[in-house]
């Protein structure tokens, strides 16, 4: 089973606090505007900072579920902290594969590798996390693979 | 085989069509007031009337373009379509892409002998290419030799008849039952709608004396007139689509017809059927009927109403044996022999249920504790037994089984429905599992297919079955995928028609033949077979009736329960 990149971590977190900053922002210009009675000045900070928290927890707890396997005929995922989801991904059902590269995954230097299926939950199986050029290794494997099991009539 | 060119009917009927609802539309906005036409005195009308006529001249120019620049035509690979009055458009659809050919017509299409036909590729958002419009006779030689060109027959040569086999024909007596069965509630909506601002005058002629009285009989009024409309609605809806429905079973395809009004003429290729689905309520259970839906993935998502999507192709209302029969003509299942999800799994639903009462129990205690006094809060305490039930039933129809050539599943209790999925058609194998069901050491498996109908997220799926089962049934599920890829590109196998038996055989590890399969009974738990009706009625569900105590009647086949997993460390909650 291989891991994610540590440093996903990082984007994880930096998405965690993009939205606690966020989610800080409107509170505070809530309690700016109708300073209600009941609500301490302080609030808007400690929702953001427990946000912050909560959201790295998880980003860490979420970096631990992860792991992905190429195996003779598919790619298997497993992930989700909550609720776990493990996918199996039979290669003659590959459609097509993508690699992205987000601005936060930019930042630290990594990209994701998404698989399209004919299935109707179409782009649910993407690799996020993989460093510099393993996002293009793995697409081009799974590439190499999808053409070699002839995937022909895949609907 | 040269360029064809649409009906030439179809530039009087696309003119008529478009003036028609645009005129329409004129005339409602006038009607309503929405604007007024800046038109004034004696010039008016003349104005008017030059207006139209210059409208109708560029219509009828623009018709007869279009009618000029469209050609068709079908060559050995390819439909190749070139179109377009101002942007041209050629395109080429590769013959196997195609998955379904509709065609339709109107009371006055039908009228003037035009038809529309639409064929479906997988994938894209809209239909792939529509002609409009071309004769009835053209339509269904397009259809026909389509299906004859799939096969790797030459262009134009004229084989005999494909020979078709009658699989299904509605009669009156099932069209009328599903009338009765049918509700439609977009009816009542619509009118709820239009007569909601009356309420408060109607109200306004009672003295207020008789107000709470009035209220509770005039809602009680409303709730039975509404139900009524529905009933009324739906029966004449399902009428109006459903009448004269055939299903007819053509070489290598499956084509349907129904409609009163609009007639429906589609085609199915066996190999691009994903999902077959049964769905019964407990109403259709008692009395012995079920639906069938056949799931291609020619309908893009969100294209046209529920109604009018993949569903097309579904028998609307059969006796359970009929629509059993024909599962196993379409697909070859066999009998499954659901295993139910562990004993264990009751709990979860209870708990749901509870929870659910819970809620209400606490909003009625607090509409007590504020708005009224005395009103009986503890009242939806007394649903908790029926949430043990509801919890044993709803266990109770859930069940999965895998075939030799398809994993089927069963889910629901009002709505309750048996998917049935060729391993062939498996795209992806999804395995979920919460919080709550890692608890009960519980787990979801999801077999996504390219089904149109599965994006309401109702997938064939095996809910709530024990987790070591579901690793399990994961690893499965791929390996029978892989063996019916491999038995595929041995020549077409495992989906469909039987006229490849030596394929079937490679993957029917068991060594039964089809026909074997489906005539013999399923044995009965003391070891003795049951004599099978020579007519072609299947043995199955009289069997099941005789076989499960708890089992109701129309269960197809009969269900084993998983032993409760005491043998995997019990259950300590």
């Amino acid at each position: 089973m291989n891991r994610l990149d540590p440093r996903v971590q990082l984007i994880w977190v930096g998405s965690a606090a993009v939205s606690a900053l966020v989610v800080g922002g409107i509170l505070f210009a809530v309690v700016r505007v109708f300073s209600p009675p009941f609500v301490p000045a302080w609030t808007p900070y400690a929702v953001a900072g427990g946000l912050f928290v909560l959201g790295a927890l998880l980003a860490v707890a979420r970096y631990r579920a992860w792991g992905y396997e190429v195996r003779d005929d598919s790619l298997y995922l497993e992930r989700g902290v909550f609720t776990q989801v493990r996918t199996v991904v039979p290669f003659v059902r590959i459609q097509h594969v993508d690699s992205s590269r987000g601005p936060l995954e930019r930042v630290v230097g990594l990209a994701s590798t998404v698989v399209y299926t004919a299935g109707s939950r179409g782009a649910d199986v993407a690799v996020p996390g993989l460093a510099g050029d393993g996002a293009d290794e793995l697409r081009e494997r799974l590439k190499r693979l999808a053409i070699r099991s002839e995937g022909d009539d895949a609907v | 085989m040269p360029a064809r060119r649409l009906s030439p009917l179809s530039v009087p009927y696309r003119v008529v069509q478009r003036g028609g609802s645009i005129v329409a539309a004129l005339a409602f906005a006038l009607a309503t007031g929405g604007f007024s036409l800046p038109v004034v005195g004696l010039a008016g009308p003349l104005a008017l009337v030059g207006l139209a006529s210059l409208v109708a001249v560029v219509f009828v120019a623009y018709e007869l373009a279009y009618y000029r620049r469209f050609s068709y035509e079908l060559t050995p690979d390819t439909l190749d379509i070139e179109s377009g009055v101002f942007a041209r458009r050629n395109r080429e659809i590769p013959l196997r892409r195609v998955q379904n050919v509709d065609i339709s017509r109107n009371v006055l299409q039908r009228a003037v002998g035009l038809s529309a036909v639409a064929f479906e590729t997988a994938g894209g958002t809209e239909t792939e290419a529509s002609l409009r419009f071309v004769s009835f006779d053209e339509a269904k030689r397009l259809q026909r030799e389509l299906g004859r060109l799939k096969r790797g027959d030459a262009v134009g040569e004229e084989s005999e008849e494909p020979t078709s086999e009658t699989l299904f024909e509605l009669d009156g007596r099932e069209l009328a039952i599903l009338g009765a069965l049918s509700f439609d509630f977009r009816v009542p909506g619509v009118l709820f709608l239009f007569f909601s601002g009356s309420f408060t005058l109607v109200t306004s002629y009672f003295p207020d004396s008789m107000g709470p009285l009035v209220a509770v009989l005039g809602v009680a009024v409303l709730v039975v007139a509404a139900v009524l409309v529905s009933w009324v609605a739906g029966a004449v809806v399902a009428v109006v689509n459903y009448y004269g429905f055939r299903l007819v079973r053509s070489a290598d395809e499956l084509q349907y017809e129904r409609g009163l009004l609009q007639r429906y003429d589609g085609s199915i290729p066996f190999d691009k059927v994903q999902t077959l689905t049964i769905e019964d309520n407990p109403l259709k259970r008692w009395t012995g009927y079920a639906t069938l839906l056949v799931e291609t993935a020619g309908y893009a998502p969100g294209q046209g109403e529920s109604s009018s999507r993949g569903s097309e192709a579904a028998v609307p209302i059969a006796s359970r044996e009929r629509v059993e029969r024909l599962v196993n003509d379409v697909e070859p299942v066999g009998t499954p022999d659901f295993r139910r999800p562990p004993k264990r799994t009751r709990r979860r639903y209870v708990a749901r249920y509870s929870i659910v009462i819970g809620v209400v129990t606490a909003i009625a205690y607090s509409a007590e504790f504020f708005l009224v006094d005395g009103f009986p809060w503890y009242a939806p305490l007394a649903l908790l037994p029926v949430a043990a039930v509801g919890a044993h039933y709803k266990w109770k129809h859930r069940g999965y089984w895998l075939g030799e050539n398809h994993v089927v599943t069963r889910n629901g209790v009002f709505k309750r429905q048996v998917k049935v999925v060729p391993y062939y058609r498996i795209q992806t194998v999804i395995d979920t599992r919460t919080v709550f069901q890692r608890r009960l050491r519980l787990a979801t498996v999801t077999v996504d297919t390219a089904g149109s109908l599965s994006l309401g997220g109702q997938d064939a799926a095996a809910v709530d079955i024990d987790a070591a089962d579901a690793d399990s049934l994961r690893d499965e599920l791929e390996e029978r995928l892989r063996i019916a890829v491999a038995a595929h590109r041995q020549g077409r196998v495992g989906i469909g028609v039987d006229d490849e038996p030596q394929v079937t055989e490679l993957v029917d590890e068991g060594g039964r033949s089809r026909d074997d399969e489906r005539e013999a009974p399923p044995e009965n738990g003391d070891g003795t077979s049951e004599e099978t009706p020579t007519d072609g009625e299947d043995g199955d569900t009289d069997d099941a009736n005789e076989n499960a105590d708890d089992a109701d009647p129309f269960v197809w086949g009969e269900t084993r329960d998983e032993s409760d997993g005491s043998d995997r460390g019990g259950d300590e909650t």
